[in-house]
């Protein structure tokens, strides 16, 4: 009985209703020295499975407090997060660095990749981290391969390749592991336009295999690739 | 195939390799500094019981009763040991060798020179079982006498030169004997048979001059096992100090177990001086770890935030330290036999015992020292970035 509810809990409930990621009522109040700051204020959110969304705002709107909250890097002071079915303010600190690494892909503006390690081994990395043995699979290159990275480079280190190459880099890295969830943190905000088409071109062939992709963005023309945007502004939905 | 964390530390040294260098540098001090002291006293200790165990092995029995005099102003000498004593000494002590020595200190006439000296006598068939003789044969003829090195020497002694003993008195003929050969130099002996300074007399010779006939000065039983001296002695005790003390047994072991007791005091002192190194080793890595981890922040930042485990990055920073503890204690352990072999051979001059293993184990313990200071000095800045936050940290520049 237990094994079957744990193994619910893992794959998720699968049914219509239950949407990929439920915010219900979240916040987010930071204690600082002047004061508490609110950065989310009672938020409520469903995002569907295979959805594309767009989530706009000035800066300070709560963009990136959301996109922490979604990306299990933080926990919601108050209200329920549940993401992929599970609550994540009920998980143990190594079962969300779990559900970093096998349900989330992220993607940064300013694509952090590992500098130590070669385009490849950042690749391989992941996979690394949940395997815990080198990748004998070929999945790593052939993720590399899928982006449009120019296999040549891939035992150049992160500093010897262009920002269009390392945001592809980034990409397969986010990819490597099958996750559903794509968060995408402005990817195209260091990169000029053409090459940032071309990196929007990426996900949205992404969003046609399954992915469920989440996009921060500044830029309108960005966010016009997404079927669905919402809007913050002071740590409240105005828009959606 | 390899950790990926461990390549990782491998290149994080490699990147800040100066630094990383410098680092290991003060492991290699200290490592050396705990190795070649370890091995100095080490050293020192062995050569020290060797010289002092030559003759350890040794159970010194001598008469507890004073023997009495009518004559006053003569020194209190003790009695000696008689031969039902002597036998039942033999009796307890086995297969073990028993040596009756006469002992006396005499005046003797070499040439025109007096001298003086002690004068033993001995079995000539027990002189080859503890002395070396350097020159010349044993005691064959009744008067017949071998000489200790220091004699030899002051009065140019040679093979077949005779010595005058006994006082000199114009109106009695002393005996003489001749040398028959020269003894190697003992130094202080610690069976009590000191020979530099004294001439050996066939103990007939002995008994024939001095009486004493079957009253021993002295009785040596030599060990064929040392580790059974102390049996040995309880078996003496019991048979020969039946109802009173008759005779006082003593041997030469407590003396070396305390010196080198002493001598292992000494060895750990220095030690612990040479280890204050290590102290200050321990700190510059911490140091450099702290400045690793703070370097590095951003990239933990990433490597916490794409799923990897904090026991993960601990070891990533352990697996640092502990390259750098590597390094150093190799380098230090490598450093320690050249130096610790040229301090060993300029301060105990002898270098013998440099590669036995009570010697040469200070190498590795030093470097496993290293080591573990090392990864020990590595706990903090680890725990530290494992601990971080990872929104902070990948916001940091």
């Amino acid at each position: 009985m237990d094994c079957r509810k744990a193994e619910e809990e893992m794959t998720g409930p699968g049914t219509m209703d239950m949407p990929l990621i439920r915010l219900s009522d979240v916040s987010k109040v930071y204690h600082l020295e002047s004061g508490d700051f609110t950065a989310l204020n009672h938020v409520s959110l469903d995002i569907q499975e295979n959805e594309f969304v767009a989530i706009m705002g000035p800066s300070g709107s709560g963009k990136s407090t959301i996109m922490n909250q979604l990306g299990i890097l933080d926990v919601p002071t108050s209200g329920k997060l549940l993401i992929d079915g599970r609550d994540v303010a009920t998980m143990s600190n190594l079962e969300r660095t779990h559900m970093r690494r096998d349900v989330i892909g992220y993607i940064f503006q300013k694509f952090y990749l590992i500098p130590l390690l070669s385009a490849y081994e950042n690749v391989e990395y992941p996979l690394i981290l949940k395997y815990k043995k080198r990748d004998t699979t070929g999945k790593a290159r052939e993720v590399l391969r899928s982006v449009g990275f120019d296999e040549n480079m891939s035992a150049h280190r992160p500093n010897q390749l262009s920002g269009g190459q390392q945001q592809r880099v980034a990409i397969a890295r986010a990819l490597v592991n099958d996750p559903k969830i794509l968060l995408c943190d402005e990817p195209t905000g260091n990169l000029d336009r053409k090459t940032g088409f071309a990196i929007m071109d990426i996900l949205i062939g992404l969003h046609k295999e399954g992915k469920t992709v989440i996009l921060v963005t500044h830029d309108p023309k960005i966010a016009e690739y997404a079927h669905r945007t919402i809007e913050l502004e002071d740590g409240r939905i105005v828009g959606s | 195939m390899r950790d990926i964390f461990l390549d990782l530390s491998i290149r994080s040294v490699r990147l800040n390799f100066l630094r990383s260098l410098l680092a290991s540098i003060g492991i290699v001090i200290g490592v050396v500094a705990i190795s070649s002291m370890g091995m100095l006293g080490a050293n020192m200790q062995l050569s020290v019981k060797e010289q002092l165990s030559a003759n350890v092995n040794t159970i010194m029995i001598s008469s507890d009763v004073v023997r009495t005099t009518s004559t006053a102003g003569t020194p209190i000498t003790a009695e000696g040991i008689d031969k039902s004593t002597l036998n039942d000494i033999k009796n307890a002590a086995g297969q073990n060798t028993v040596i009756p020595v006469h002992r006396t200190q005499t005046q003797f006439t070499i040439g025109s020179t007096d001298g003086r000296g002690s004068v033993y006598g001995l079995e000539p068939n027990d002189i080859p079982k503890f002395l070396t003789i350097d020159s010349g044969t044993n005691i064959k003829g009744g008067s017949d006498a071998l000489v200790g090195p220091n004699i030899a020497s002051n009065f140019n002694l040679n093979i077949g030169s005779r010595i005058k003993i006994g006082q000199d008195n114009k109106s009695v003929t002393r005996p003489v004997v001749r040398v028959a050969g020269i003894l190697a130099a003992r130094g202080f002996a610690s069976d009590g048979i000191n020979t530099d300074n004294a001439i050996i007399v066939p103990d007939t010779w002995y008994t024939d001059h001095y009486g004493d006939k079957d009253l021993y000065d002295q009785v040596n039983v030599i060990m064929q096992n040392i580790d059974n001296i102390n049996q040995t002695e309880a078996a003496i005790d019991d048979k020969v100090n039946r109802r009173t003390d008759v005779v006082r047994i003593q041997d030469a072991s407590s003396r070396l177990s305390s010196i080198s007791s002493t001598l292992g005091t000494i060895t750990t002192f220095i030690m612990a001086i040479g280890s204050i190194s290590l102290v200050v080793a321990a700190v510059s890595i911490f140091n450099v770890m702290m400045m690793s981890v703070n370097e590095r922040v951003q990239e933990i930042g990433i490597l916490l935030s794409i799923g990897t485990e904090k026991g993960e990055v601990r070891r990533m920073f352990l697996y640092e330290a502990f390259i750098l503890g590597i390094i150093g204690s190799v380098v230090g352990g490598i450093c320690s036999l050249v130096i610790g072999y040229s301090v060993v051979s300029a301060m105990i001059g002898n270098t013998t015992y440099f590669f036995l293993p009570e010697s040469i184990i200070y190498v590795p313990e030093g470097m496993i020292i290293g080591i573990v200071v090392c990864v020990v000095s590595g706990l903090y800045p680890a725990w530290k970035a494992s601990n971080m936050d990872p929104i902070d940290a990948l916001r940091s520049e």
